[in-house]
């Protein structure tokens, strides 16, 4: 019996990113998969958050070669790719309006109407578990729920890549293991997640596929 | 007692909505609103572009906006006159003496305010505003909109901070408006005036207005911070 070949999700063909002399990383082949999550460790300072903000279009690299979505690009990340490709801060900035506003912002620049936004920003709620908080100001949320409504936020626009930066930091238990639970949902759903973190219970998740960032070089 | 008499004299002056008083509450409030729209969208546009613009020259740029907010009305005033007097380069417009020459003072003294409260309040708000914007699929343009959103009441606190340098400002009004009674003479310069001839009663019911004034614009500023607090 053969399994059908994954096509990948995203391609690094060639990445590398320098400060002046100081070369940070440079990734060569390394393909991402739909449906799986893969863990980004290494050290403080390592590249991990520019990696990720160079994959979400945030950030410029020194040499950049991607493949996305069967789409290869080479020099500038393309604006058209953010609508797939999601970046979570890893201390959110959640606006200053409600919580169903902050999660339908993306619909609404993607043009959609209140009355469509509504639904899918409710259902996105019910599905971090926010219904309850729904009427707190978003100032006023623990550092959980605020990743909680960061993660909703992504969601509801259905990107195909979400990458996460240390999502569970400073969190306590009960919070960390509702974001790893959001994160295994979102992967079920076929997406490709990257999570930037040092969390034993983020890294030995089943399935889950380490990316070790060290002295510049991208270890599987 | 005297004081306490001419007090009296001023409330009643209020109370009973003399029309001279009130006359010149208008014109003030006039001219200071309309100073006011003209600056505001040209002054914010300004703020932002210089917090949020890389171009050569943008730090003198900053320098020099914020050398304007520590500029004497007064010699604003003495320029507009240079410039709107009948053997100025715009003398063939007639505007000196006018609530127009008043308001082109206003606007120009108001707009420094105005610009460097949007300049530190787009500066001061984290990167991380705009970033979260463009990567839920927002455009450079409402990316920026959504920061200035984000920023509201701060540029909120400049636009009530210019409206009360305008209003309060004598300087620049006395010399390019002329304090014509009922057609120039706003709230300051009838201050100024009232007080040189001995008529205490109009200069305190006016500074009564004044203090009023203020005491609305900072009720209304902190009702609305604290709705877009509890939002």
């Amino acid at each position: 019996m053969t399994t059908k070949p994954v096509t990948p999700m995203l391609t690094i063909t060639r990445l590398s990113k320098a400060f002046g002399d100081r070369v940070l990383f440079d990734i060569n082949n390394l393909a991402l998969n739909p449906g799986t999550l893969y863990v980004l460790t290494g050290d403080n300072g390592s590249g991990k958050t520019t990696l990720q903000r160079i994959l979400a279009g945030l950030e410029t690299a020194n040499d950049l070669q991607l493949t996305f979505a069967g789409e290869s690009i080479e020099g500038a990340f393309p604006a058209r790719w953010r609508r797939d490709i999601i970046h979570v801060h890893q201390h959110p900035y959640l606006f200053h309006s409600s919580i169903a506003d902050n999660i339908a912002y993306g619909l609404k620049m993607r043009g959609l109407a209140a009355a469509e936004r509504q639904p899918l920003a409710a259902a996105a709620m019910q599905w971090a578990g926010l219904d309850a908080r729904a009427g707190v100001p978003p100032k006023r949320l623990s550092g959980g729920e605020r990743q909680k409504v960061a993660l909703a936020r992504a969601k509801v626009l259905e990107p195909k890549v979400l990458l996460v930066d240390e999502p569970t930091a400073n969190l306590d238990r009960h919070a960390r293991l509702q974001i790893v639970e959001l994160l295994q949902k979102t992967v079920a759903a076929q997406r490709t997640v990257v999570v930037a973190c040092h969390d034993r219970e983020i890294i030995d998740l089943p399935g889950a596929v380490r990316l070790n960032l060290e002295g510049g070089q991208l270890t599987m | 007692m005297e004081l306490w008499a001419t007090t009296q004299e001023a409330l009643r002056l209020l109370v009973t909505g003399d029309a001279t008083l009130w006359g010149t509450v208008w014109i003030s409030l006039k001219v200071s609103l309309i100073a006011l729209l003209i600056a505001t969208p040209v002054a914010v546009a300004t703020g932002f572009a210089l917090a949020s613009i890389a171009f050569p020259g943008r730090r003198a740029a900053v320098v020099v906006l914020q050398s304007f907010l520590s500029f004497p009305t007064v010699v604003v005033g003495l320029v507009l006159y240079v410039l709107l007097a009948r053997s100025g380069p715009f003398g063939d417009m007639g505007l000196l003496y006018t609530q127009t020459a008043m308001i082109i003072g206003q606007a120009i003294i108001a707009f420094p305010v105005l610009a460097a409260f949007t300049l530190a309040s787009v500066q001061g708000a984290d990167r991380i505003v705009r970033e979260t914007a463009v990567s839920l699929g927002a455009t450079r343009t409402r990316a920026a909109m959504t920061t200035l959103f984000e920023v509201r009441f701060a540029v909120m606190a400049g636009l009530f901070n210019g409206f009360g340098r305008v209003i309060s400002e004598v300087g620049c009004a006395m010399m390019v408006g002329g304090n014509i009674a009922g057609l120039t003479r706003n709230i300051p310069t009838a201050i100024s005036l009232e007080t040189a001839k001995g008529e205490f009663a109009q200069g305190i019911a006016l500074g009564i207005v004044l203090i009023v004034l203020a005491l609305i614009i900072n009720g209304v500023f902190h009702l609305l911070q604290g709705e877009g607090d509890l939002k």
